[in-house]
């Protein structure tokens, strides 16, 4: 077989092309990798059998044709389980298939399973799965990030050349940057959040996981787009974010480094010194570099924990045992059965989290939370769009130090919570973020940063990062042993 | 200092069955959580950013079919086309 296993998306159409290899032989290589290594990664809840997968997609052409990816278990896909990493969705099946996913079946693209997640999606080390932890394939002692940890997971160990996982406060782009792999997260309203089972509505974005910046511009390229089944979009057509990548810097390209987030407290210094290589590699292809302070990023985490949780407590209202997943049959009325399903349900990040939702939202404390978070968030948009007044990107960390252990935080849930600190500002004003590998600890283990831009600026971002990754070969690292 | 008494209330307002030594655990994650997420207080009296506005979009209401028997078959329980839950009110 010609296949390596660290494959990227733009090779593999090259060899479909010159048919040196049919979408059978690849998917075969594909589920034969999961055999062999996700026993212990374990990023997958599901893989699939072949014959389905071949059968539900277009199998003439496409922009995809022929190419498997992991989707996370959010994300519905029609007559598979979407579980959502819950034990209160067990045996829900999905009628129907997400916008995204119905696009990338129509280009061929083959949906290999369904990948791990934090339960619903609340979680940054995908440790708050109700079926199985997801390993980094770095050090198996380590967690991926979260909450898209099984998606990235798979791409990182060669499993798969792509995935899809969702973004809330973070969860692609922090796990990517974990595991040395291109996290996007699309603009607000870029992607069609129809078929993703909604945590925060207003935060909520399907992201993408690749190999490289080029594979990522690929997979956009196919789910982005307006879609009548979700008004909250913005109305822009379907492109091509492949067409423009030159692989050259855009020339007088104005870089805002981002300095009270790269010199945040308790920073790895690892991080700090990787990220500033990246800087100097803008510096030497003719950007020029400006020093930018966003004061507001300090406020973001708090600003974030309160909408994101209050958005979740009336999104899981919905889950009630009634007429799909989980139901207590013992329950002798109604409202007990609504109670006892929710507590055999949801796990016990997933009852915190809403509890928290609907205590901010309460009489007596709206005032003081919700209202307040929802003035720091025009606040922090205001303040970036700012910024992109003089800079055209910005650059900062994704996370604070590289892959912790398992546990690591289980006595300090707060600071797993701040995991999300330097990401989740940009799922408060909506705009679009790419983590790039950029440097490996002295431990051997992935260190990431961000590109970040503003609106409907992914094809700038791709433009900046696919001539990063011109110039540098962190993303040609992989770990031992796949 | 949210009271335990606080703590069942939300429980009650969000329809989850907790136990007593699951409020006294949450009590304590909702105070750490809450006391950090208190700070955007300190800025948001000096916010003076104007609220976005927000557009629709709008399409026809046509009618899609739609197979009511792929949902049925995933209810927990059923009787015909009806979902069956237990009583509302118990008789004393």
């Amino acid at each position: 077989m010609n296949i390596h296993p660290f494959i990227t998306i733009r090779e593999l159409e090259e060899k479909l092309a010159k048919k040196e290899i049919t979408r059978e032989e690849i998917l075969e290589f594909y589920l034969r990798r999961f055999e062999a290594f996700d026993g212990e990664i374990k990023s997958a809840l599901e893989v699939f059998d072949k014959e389905s997968i071949l059968q539900k997609s277009n199998s003439k052409s496409g922009t995809l044709f022929g190419i498997p990816g992991i989707i996370k278990d959010n994300i519905c896909q029609q007559d598979r389980v979407t579980s959502c990493a819950s034990k209160i969705l067990e045996n829900f099946v999905s009628t129907y298939d997400a916008t995204a996913i119905a696009r990338l079946k129509d280009a061929g693209a083959l949906m290999i399973g369904r990948a791990n997640c934090d339960e619903f999606a609340m979680g940054s080390s995908t440790e708050t799965s109700a079926y199985q932890k997801t390993h980094n394939p770095w050090d198996l002692s380590r967690v991926p990030g979260g909450s898209s940890g099984g998606s990235i997971a798979a791409v990182a160990a060669g499993l798969v050349p792509w995935s899809l996982g969702s973004e809330t406060g973070g969860s692609v782009n922090q796990p990517a940057a974990l595991c040395g792999i291109v996290g996007l997260k699309p603009t607000y309203g870029l992607v069609s959040r129809y078929g993703l089972v909604a945590y925060g509505s207003s935060l909520d974005q399907i992201g993408i996981a690749t190999r490289t910046v080029w594979d990522s511009a690929r997979v956009l390229s196919v789910i982005a787009g307006k879609d009548d089944k979700d008004a909250s979009m913005k109305q822009v057509e379907p492109k091509d974010y492949t067409k423009n990548l030159t692989g050259t810097l855009p020339k007088n390209l104005r870089i805002g480094v981002v300095t009270n987030a790269l010199h945040a407290e308790g920073i790895d210094p690892e991080i700090v010194s990787a990220i500033e290589g990246a800087i100097a590699v803008f510096e030497k292809n003719g950007a020029s570099i400006k020093h930018i302070s966003l004061p507001s990023l300090d406020y973001a985490a708090a600003t974030y924990f309160i909408l994101s949780r209050a958005e979740a407590a009336s999104n899981l209202a919905r889950f009630d045992g009634v007429r799909y997943g989980l139901r207590n049959k013992k329950a002798t009325t109604l409202g007990k059965m609504y109670a006892e399903s929710r507590h055999d349900g949801f796990g016990e990040e997933v009852r915190m989290r809403i509890l928290v939702g609907n205590y901010v939202l309460s009489a007596g404390h709206a005032g003081q939370f919700y209202n307040n978070a929802k003035k720091v968030q025009r606040l922090i948009r205001h303040e970036f769009m700012q910024a992109f007044a003089d800079v055209d990107v910005l650059v900062m960390p994704v996370h604070p130090a590289p892959a912790f252990k398992f546990g690591a935080f289980a006595d300090n849930k707060l600071q797993l919570d701040l995991q999300d600190y330097f990401t989740c500002a940009m799922n408060l004003a909506g705009i679009t973020a790419m983590a790039l590998p950029c440097g490996l600890s002295k431990e051997n283990l992935p260190i990431g940063f961000q590109i970040v831009g503003p609106d409907l600026s992914e094809e700038l971002l791709f433009q900046v990062g696919h001539a990063y990754q011109q110039e540098t070969d962190w993303h040609k690292k992989t770990p031992k042993g796949y | 200092m949210i009271t335990k008494e606080e703590v069942a209330k939300i429980a009650r307002l969000s329809n989850i069955e907790l136990s007593q030594s699951e409020i006294i655990h949450a009590q304590k994650h909702l105070e750490a959580v809450l006391q950090y997420a208190a700070r955007v207080q300190d800025i948001a009296k000096d916010v003076d950013v104007a609220i976005l506005k927000n557009s629709n979009i709008e399409r026809d209401d046509e009618i899609i079919p739609c197979d009511p028997q792929t949902i049925l078959a995933q209810a927990p329980e059923r009787e015909g086309d009806f979902f069956v839950v237990p009583v509302i009110i118990e008789n004393n």
